[in-house]
């Protein structure tokens, strides 16, 4: 029943999604070429309800694997870090005005880099921790985080005051675009990390049981383990330089669908990316609902919704 | 398996030195808490780092790739431990297929009916649609028993198999041991003198980091006085601690 009305509401939401918004569309133009309201619905709203779309999944995705690799709910890029370091590699970038590196958008190459650079010291500051002492990984994601939004103050503190704005509205997460070029990026980042993920379904699901299990039954733990993470910070860290960051799909998304499906990881892909996707269409078509002169970031509304719920995982002790 | 000058540390400090023993049937590893006894389990099963030579089949372990290795040796730890509390019974089971499925496609329908086989042997066939978390200790022992059935390996490593059972459940394990080594290799670990002195098989007795190898003879009383420091009584042929 919840998950009926759960999907039912969302799809609803996705479907209308395009028709809200600050400008006024006149319906009966929308078959008609060429004209005001069918430029605004082709050029800004259908592509920005797909991004939504893929963003959400690929998000909620990123969410669930490390999530997985790490058996913790509370481990996923955003409380990790990891979209952090691909924050401050894309202010970076800004900051220095850098075009395009080797025929890439330097923004997401720095993007890809902080990401990276970040699951690399997480991995390298894991291994002086015990096995039991797992939950300071988090806090080490916890002082990453603080680290890299000190180093972003100090970039803004160097800064212009356009440059500043330009970092400080990139910083709030958005998913305003014009045309449909990140949209196909995004798309191809999200069905690549669907193949992926798929096609080492089972390596993950006894990845979830433990690591244990998975080296007895012949896996190379280590370098699966890596090869995920790496996957998920070129994932994430091309997405957060387009969009910026937008906290807690990772984190509540998965937990939402196995608490709802009581399924385990290798069935969950397919839902988890869908429920993401339909999720962050959602709190953006809010967004967009809620805004009249100038629009609330997304990265606030997901964030806003997000910690009370990140605050009751913590106290529930919820694995 | 043949194994010489075993030496194997955790974590810096030494557990392990100079280990030899040769694994020619079913063998029972004792000592006290914290002996080793897991620590040589993990190194049999490849899992952890070691100096010296484990051989299989004239094979050093260590250069046995990871899924061959998988097919020979099975390892049973003492208690279900998940992360993944979602997973069902027959999804769980079937991950002993893992080293000998094909990558990136599904199991096959042999590997699934050998499932069933086993949950049927094991009487556990109503359970397959179960999630791990709503079994008991004693369902999900058997769970992991099958799991290890499944892999077909010719060597079972048992890690205090009953160390979380009931008399009842225990009971039922003992019988279901019994019928798995007519066909298996089995390592028992445990603290279970009376479980151990009913299989009476040699006994690797692990103290101060070495082990004491006894190929008979270890389940008299003062054969494990001398080894545990404690009196132990016997009556009736069963053998147990002496309490004060």
């Amino acid at each position: 029943m919840i998950k009926n009305v759960l999907w039912l509401s969302l799809i609803t939401v996705a479907l209308l999604s395009p028709f809200v918004g600050t400008a006024h569309l006149e319906y009966r133009d929308l078959l008609e070429t060429g004209s005001l309201s069918q430029r605004i619905f082709l050029e800004l709203r259908l592509p920005r309800v797909l991004l939504a779309f893929f963003v959400g999944g690929i998000l909620a995705l990123c969410g669930l694997l490390f999530q997985t690799l790490f058996r913790n709910a509370l481990m996923t890029p955003f409380t990790l870090g990891v979209s952090g370091g691909a924050v401050l590699g894309a202010g970076v970038a800004i900051k220095l005005g850098l075009g395009l590196l080797l025929g890439i958008s330097a923004v997401s190459l720095f993007g890809f880099l902080g990401a990276l650079l970040t699951v690399i010291l997480l991995i390298t500051l894991s291994r002086y921790l015990k096995r039991a002492e797992q939950e300071s990984l988090l806090l080490l994601g916890i002082a990453l985080s603080f680290f890299y939004t000190s180093a972003l103050m100090v970039i803004f503190y160097l800064s212009s005051f356009t440059e500043t704005t330009t970092i400080m509205r990139f910083t709030m997460g958005s998913l305003s675009i014009v045309g449909f070029e990140s949209v196909i990026l995004l798309s191809v980042i999200a069905v690549s990390l669907l193949i992926v993920l798929y096609t080492k379904r089972f390596e993950l699901q006894i990845l979830a049981i433990s690591d244990e299990q998975a080296a007895l039954k012949g896996i190379n733990t280590q370098r699966l383990t890596y090869f995920f993470l790496i996957t998920a910070s070129l994932a994430i860290g091309i997405l957060v330089s387009l969009t910026g960051p937008i906290g807690f799909i990772g984190l509540i998304i998965p937990h939402m669908l196995r608490k709802l499906y009581q399924r385990a990881v290798d069935k969950l892909i397919f839902p988890v990316f869908i429920l993401g996707g339909f999720f962050l269409l959602a709190c953006d078509t809010l967004a967009r609902y809620l805004s009249h002169s100038s629009e609330i970031p997304i990265g606030v509304i997901t964030a806003l919704i997000g910690g009370p719920f990140f605050i009751y995982l913590i106290i529930s002790k919820q694995r | 398996m043949k194994v010489t000058k075993l030496y194997a540390a955790y974590a810096d400090q030494s557990i392990l030195e100079d280990i030899n023993f040769e694994l020619k049937s079913h063998l029972s590893i004792l000592g006290a808490n914290g002996s080793g006894k897991s620590t040589l389990a993990k190194a049999l099963c490849g899992l952890l780092e070691y100096e010296g030579s484990i051989r299989l089949n004239g094979q050093e372990l260590r250069e046995i790739p990871a899924i061959e290795r998988a097919k020979s040796i099975a390892y049973i730890p003492a208690k279900m431990q998940s992360y993944e509390l979602f997973t069902t019974v027959e999804d769980f089971v079937l991950l002993g297929r893992y080293p000998y499925k094909q990558s990136f496609k599904d199991y096959s329908q042999d590997d699934k009916e050998l499932v069933q086989t086993i949950l049927n042997e094991l009487n556990i066939a109503h359970l397959k649609q179960q999630a791990l978390h709503q079994l008991s200790s004693g369902e999900q022992q058997l769970t992991l028993i099958a799991q290890a059935l499944a892999q077909e390996s010719k060597i079972l490593i048992f890690d205090e198999p009953t160390a979380n059972l009931d008399p009842k459940n225990t009971a039922l394990f003992v019988k279901e041991l019994q019928k798995l080594r007519q066909n298996h290799t089995t390592i028992l670990i445990t603290h279970d003198i009376q479980l151990a002195s009913f299989f009476n098989d040699a006994v690797l007795f692990i103290q101060d980091k070495q082990a004491h190898y006894y190929k008979h003879d270890f389940f008299k009383t003062q054969t494990l006085k001398e080894a545990y420091g404690i009196d132990f009584t016997s009556s009736n042929g069963l053998i147990g601690v002496a309490y004060d």
